[in-house]
């Protein structure tokens, strides 16, 4: 193609270019609009599970429990805790004679504590007595 | 054979017409056609725009043309009038050819006419020929009809003002006007333009999120796994469930309790929280059951004692 050619179709090449730029613009508008819809759910779902891992783990699994849940054998007259058994991030207990306030402020203390209760049971042993034995791990 | 070297000069100028030698040419040239290669009307026009005049300027030549060749037209403003132009331009490059001239050595075509003012004293083109602008037109006069004895204008066409130039490719029609290319390239970059703002946009809306979990798998590349991400979310999410749902119904159950309805028993294991609670007489134990159940707490009556029971 030589120069005239070139100067004879001049105004359908500025056209062409015109065109093609339009039409590259699209194509990029279009590549960011699908490169942005298949990439925000998935980023999202990532900052989302980071953080939902981090605050669980900081909740269900934070360090310093093995000390918090050593209230639990103060919180009531030693007397009255029949056993107490930490081991690892386990902790099996057993109160005996505890009356219904008493009752109260181990279950409190107990379910305020971010620990899984496996087992727990509170038996009414006469008139408001109670017993109760649970095991708990972190 | 005339060589012209424009190495030190690029605005060298040609006078073209039809007897002149062949020249060598090293550089481009602007050439200066003669009436030979041009038919020229000058009209008195009330039109305001070049490219007005230009759309009317083929019906102005109807009469004058041969209507098997095709013509190109060059309009421009002369004085008060509009000064129309129609070539052959293939006809010229043509010429142009046989006297050596490569087309892409033109780099600009002006029309003698330009010259009406200086070309008042005749001009010597060859021995056959004498350009002079007769009552205001630029003409080329045969020397056979001049006197002998006359005096010829020493023209430094060099030296001369001239504006109204065409290209050699513009001269040729186009397909597409000036003026609808002009529009419509510029609505097509004004769209693409948009496209592009719009797409950056888009792409810079989710780089503050591709910002944040990069950063957050920096400090924590473990979780950069997705496979270990759902790993611990399956460990942990149902920790949370299941105990939140332990205490809450501790929290319910403890509700029920009353001086006339106290706890008999309470265990919780993997599976459920089943709880028997005492009532004082059957009206509190229906109550009891009845509140249980607007807590969405199964419950059964058996006698004063109501059994508690909640799936985990």
């Amino acid at each position: 193609m030589n120069l005239m050619t070139l100067q004879r179709y001049r105004n359908e090449l500025i056209l062409l270019i015109a065109v093609l730029f339009a039409l590259f613009a699209f194509i990029y508008k279009i590549s960011a609009n699908t490169y942005v819809k298949e990439n925000r759910t998935e980023i999202t779902k990532k900052i989302s599970e980071i953080n939902t891992i981090l605050t669980l783990k900081k909740q269900w699994g934070g360090k310093g429990l093995g000390k918090k849940v050593q209230s639990l054998k103060t919180v009531v007259n030693t007397s009255k805790v029949k056993s107490f058994n930490k081991k690892s991030k386990k902790l099996i207990a057993s109160y005996v004679g505890l009356t219904g306030n008493e009752l109260n402020k181990v279950t409190n203390k107990l379910i305020n504590l971010p620990v899984q209760i496996t087992n727990l049971t509170i038996q009414q042993s006469s008139k408001n007595q109670y017993t109760m034995e649970f095991t708990c791990k972190w | 054979m005339v060589i012209l070297s424009l190495m030190d000069n690029n605005n060298n100028r040609l006078f073209i017409h039809r007897d002149m030698k062949p020249v060598t040419l090293v550089n481009s040239v602007e050439i200066i056609l003669t009436p030979q290669f041009y038919t020229f009307i000058r009209e008195d026009l009330d039109i305001r725009f070049a490219y007005q005049a230009k759309q009317i300027a083929a019906s102005l030549f109807d009469d004058y043309l041969d209507h098997s060749t095709e013509y190109q037209y060059h309009v421009n403003k002369c004085q008060n009038q509009w000064c129309f132009f129609a070539y052959n331009i293939e006809e010229i490059d043509q010429f142009l050819e046989t006297i050596g001239i490569e087309k892409h050595r033109v780099s600009k075509i002006y029309f003698a006419q330009e010259l009406e003012s200086a070309l008042e004293q005749p001009i010597q083109l060859s021995e056959k020929n004498i350009l002079q602008t007769i009552d205001g037109t630029v003409t080329l006069i045969p020397s056979q009809l001049m006197e002998r004895n006359i005096q010829f204008n020493p023209l430094n066409i060099e030296a001369e003002k001239l504006t109204s130039g065409i290209t050699m490719g513009a001269s040729l029609n186009s397909f597409i006007s000036l003026k609808e290319t002009i529009l419509l390239s510029s609505l097509f970059f004004i769209l693409g333009t948009i496209f592009i703002v719009e797409g950056s946009r888009t792409k810079s809306s989710v780089a503050k999120d591709e910002a944040l979990a990069l950063e957050l798998t920096k400090k924590h590349s473990k979780y950069n796994d997705s496979g270990f991400r759902l790993n611990l979310l399956n460990k942990y999410q149902p920790i949370k469930k299941h105990e939140i749902t332990k205490r809450q119904s501790i929290k319910e159950i403890s509700k029920l309790l009353s001086s006339r309805s106290q706890l008999v028993k309470l265990t919780i294991d993997k599976h459920s929280i089943k709880a028997t609670i005492k009532a004082s007489d059957r009206n509190v134990a229906n109550q009891v059951s009845r509140n249980a159940k607007a807590k969405k707490l199964s419950s059964s009556n058996n006698g004063l004692d109501v059994k508690v029971e909640k799936k985990i």
